[in-house]
């Protein structure tokens, strides 16, 4: 509780004191605000401000734990029926979490417990190595490592799929880092705001490659040929090429071992591949070819080659979070509870070059309480914290009990994570 | 008059679902509805009443088109005398169709026409659609040394798109298995002309609604005209001889503390009983039972509870998969299919409704169960009115032999 008034306090005096830079969400007198505080494990949903003034005055009395907005537009936002609050339609929100997907750097800083056995280890996994237990307790790190892999995807997003397939203009992109493990798109757009969750699904499907069909796009067995793609059509053929093509010229033969292990293709096909990788590309880039035959690959091992492709060119997006159409998202100039972190805003030209862990730029920087003169005594309260390297620093790894003087942000952070306590 | 505007009229003619109708025809499409099927039905009331008497035929027979109409002012008229009988009639599968068969008709008459005009109604629909009068080339592949370049003059906005294939389920109109650049699609004339029948299947569908007092009122006030009386009656005819055979969405329902097990076929009687026992379900036994307790509108925890005695039994698994398949709105399967899959128990319960079928008094005939929840409804009917002389239903004794 003791935590939970500091962080409230300080919480309440950041949104104070830098109430000028809270921004304004278009059509705010239009969306839902949603709360969590800090004293009960609540959502205060179905909340409308008739203005940004009011909505600054309602979080620095409260200095909530989290806050979001919605994605949607509403006649009368406050209104607790979901039914009844008459929709407007929806921005098109994306979220990249590291949550979602794996990152070679969870084995070093992602421990998990199973509540069954007691047991633990490093990494993600989705039932535990020893006994086989869904049960997991999880404590997921983050690292400058991860949080790149999650602006890459976001770039990938914006510049392989939105804008050339879409044509969306980038004025009406809307970036942020959450304050935690990924990035937020919104796209406000009146076309894109009257798809349905269904409609929403089909994106989802493009963006990710789920429920492509090889055979659609030419992919087909003839006798004993293999017809495979030829790299000039306007549709996921051409990406799937494309990704193929970056393979066999820029990675080492290592590499192109280790992927198609991976992805299940036997050791013989393996090293069939890379005996034909030269033959391969030629094909691939010729425009009057396209037999795919390497012996050991049958239809079903090029589709399960095929099938990685696509998932190393599709984006690693929260599919239920693009499909939901009454979804709420983080406030951007909000605090992130878990981190203590701010949901930071960011235009294009500032995505590239932004390190949320060591950003340099005052205006960008996200991690608001920094400060290295301010120490703060606290005492680890979790079995085991990894490393964190924040501004540049390398703090822990710590175990508990360890009692342990940093600087204000890394106390903040680490009380916000729940494995920190004041001393 | 424009050069435009007579096209436009010449289109509505033939497309009266167009929604420049009702600019271009406010005197007929604002027109009071007693008003105007007055007025229609006044003159060559039999023709009209043929005309529509076939198509409803055709529809409840599950044909694929119509014989089209001229040309002419009284194709719209048609249209709309359509649409409001569809509203009074206020059936679901009479909705349904109806829409499969104008919208099937449509797509033939859509299908032949050039270009130019295919890309009028496109415009008069408000959907983003370029039309492009040298082909452009969106695909090429390869066979046998031979090159395959697939070319089309049409292109639309991918938002459009996603709305006009919202319903159509399959793979090939998925937009990760289409070309698109620029935020356009590349299409073919003939998906398009689909997207176009979709659209039209869709302006049918969008007249279903809830009885309430408004349908109520204008079915009373039109009614009262006879002519147009003669002509609803008829199809209410048509509609009682058809429906047993295919509308399997019953209006009998579950009501709370009302117990129904004792009108199930023995298809459904032996999966419950399975499942009473705690023995394992086969994924196709499951996936029917939920399909079947859905359209007897079983509230959700009921159906979940049924499976609560299965050894792999979760409850938010199973709330999530019953909700799922009541998203989906699948009937279940029929008589036929239950046969197929090795899930018919007619035999092995020695069930004579399912064995010998019943005596139609509509037909003079006796005829089969074709569809379990018509079986239902047959027991239901038979008990609610008293009739059951135990000739149909299966004795009681032997429904339970196998127990």
């Amino acid at each position: 509780m003791q935590n939970h008034k500091f962080l409230q306090r300080i919480f309440q005096a950041y949104y104070k004191e830098k109430k000028d830079s809270i921004p304004a969400v278009s059509s705010i007198s239009n969306r839902e605000f949603a709360f969590i505080p800090w004293n009960k494990e609540i959502m205060m949903r179905h909340i409308g401000f008739e203005d940004l003034p009011s909505l600054k005055q309602y979080i620095i009395k409260l200095g909530p734990r989290h806050m979001y907005s919605s994605g949607a537009l509403y006649e009368t936002p406050e209104h607790t029926n979901m039914d009844q609050k008459g929709f407007r339609g929806c921005d098109l929100i994306v979220d990249i979490d590291v949550d979602h997907f794996y990152t070679p750097c969870k084995t070093d800083h992602d421990i998990w417990t199973c509540k069954e056995c007691q047991s633990s280890g490093k990494g993600m996994i989705s039932k535990c190595s020893q006994c086989g237990s869904l049960k997991l307790s999880t404590l997921n790190w983050i690292c400058k490592e991860c949080l790149n892999i999650a602006k890459n995807e976001i770039i990938k997003l914006i510049y392989k799929f939105l804008v050339p397939d879409f044509n969306i203009n980038l004025e009406k992109i809307h970036i942020a880092f959450s304050g935690h493990r990924g990035y937020h798109l919104k796209l406000e757009d009146e076309k894109i705001r009257t798809l349905t969750s269904n409609e929403r699904r089909e994106l989802a499907d493009y963006l990710t490659g789920n429920n492509i069909s090889f055979e659609i796009l030419g992919f087909q067995q003839i006798q004993s040929n293999i017809y495979g793609f030829t790299g000039n059509s306007f549709d996921w053929s051409r990406k799937i090429v494309n990704k193929i093509k970056e393979i066999l010229m820029q990675y080492s033969d290592d590499q192109i071992t280790d992927l198609l292990t991976q992805l299940g293709i036997s050791q013989n096909a393996i090293k069939s591949f890379i005996d034909s990788r030269e033959h391969f590309l030629y094909t691939i880039t010729s425009e009057s070819h396209n037999i795919w035959n390497i012996e050991h690959f049958g239809i079903k091992t090029w589709k399960k080659f095929l099938e990685g492709i696509v998932k190393q060119v599709g984006v690693e997006i929260d599919e239920p979070v693009i499909i939901d159409i009454h979804r709420l998202i983080r406030y951007p100039g909000s605090l992130h509870g878990k981190t203590g972190f701010k949901v930071q805003e960011l235009s294009l030209s500032q995505l590239d070059e932004f390190l949320p862990l060591n950003e340099n730029d005052d205006a960008l920087n996200p991690i608001i309480f920094e400060s290295q003169k301010n120490m703060q005594k606290i005492k680890i309260n979790a079995p085991e914290v990894p490393r964190t390297q924040i501004k540049g620093e390398s703090y822990g790894p710590y175990v508990r009990d360890e009692i342990i003087e940093v600087p204000n942000h890394i106390a903040i952070f680490l009380i916000c994570k729940e494995v920190a306590t004041l001393v | 008059m424009s050069e435009k505007i007579d096209l436009q009229i010449e289109l509505l003619q033939h497309y009266p679902w167009l929604p420049s109708l009702k600019e271009l025809y406010h005197h007929i499409a604002s027109k009071d509805p007693h008003l105007f099927i007055s007025e229609l039905f006044s003159e060559k009331a039999d023709s009209i009443k043929q005309r529509f008497l076939k198509l409803f035929a055709n529809a409840f027979e599950n044909r694929e088109s119509f014989d089209h109409f001229p040309i002419n002012e009284s194709n719209i008229n048609f249209y709309l005398v359509l649409k409001i009988l569809v509203y009074i009639l206020n059936t679901d599968a009479i909705t349904n169709r109806v829409a499969n068969l104008y919208s099937k008709t449509m797509y033939k008459e859509l299908s032949q026409e050039n270009d130019y005009y295919l890309y009028q109604i496109c415009q008069d629909l408000n959907l983003d659609v370029k039309y492009y009068q040298n082909s452009i080339q969106y695909r090429i592949r390869i066979i046998k040394d031979k090159k395959e370049l697939s070319k089309t003059h049409f292109r639309i906005y991918f938002i459009d798109f996603l709305k006009l294939t919202s319903n159509l389920q399959d793979e090939y109109r998925k937009l990760v298995n289409n070309p698109i650049s620029e935020g356009y699609i590349f299409i073919l004339k003939q998906n398009l002309v689909r997207l176009l029948q979709e659209y039209v299947r869709g302006k049918i569908l969008e007249i279903k609604g809830k009885e309430d007092q408004d349908i109520t009122n204008l079915r009373e006030t039109l009614l009262k005209i006879p002519h147009f009386k003669d002509l609803y009656e008829h199809i209410k005819n048509l509609w009682e001889l058809k429906k047993e055979e295919f509308e399997y969405s019953i209006e009998i329902e579950f009501k709370d503390g009302e117990r129904m097990d004792h009108i199930f076929p023995p298809c459904i009687i032996h999966i419950l009983r399975q499942a009473q026992e705690g023995s394992n379900l086969t994924h196709t036994e499951r996936l029917f039972l939920v399909f079947f307790l859905h359209s007897l509108k079983y509230p959700i925890k009921n159906i979940v509870d049924v499976f609560s005695t299965l050894p792999d039994f979760d409850r938010e698994k199973t709330t999530y998969q019953v909700n799922f398949a009541k998203n989906k709105g699948y009937t279940p399967h029929s008589c036929e299919t239950l046969k197929s899959l090795n899930l018919c128990k007619a035999s092995e319960y020695s069930d004579e409704l399912c064995l010998k079928g019943y005596y139609s008094k509509k037909h003079g005939e006796e005829r089969k169960i074709k569809h379990p929840l018509f079986y239902v409804q047959y027991m239901h009917f038979k008990s609610s009115n008293k009739q059951y002389k135990n000739t149909a239903k299966p004795k009681k004794e032997k429904r339970d032999a196998k127990s």
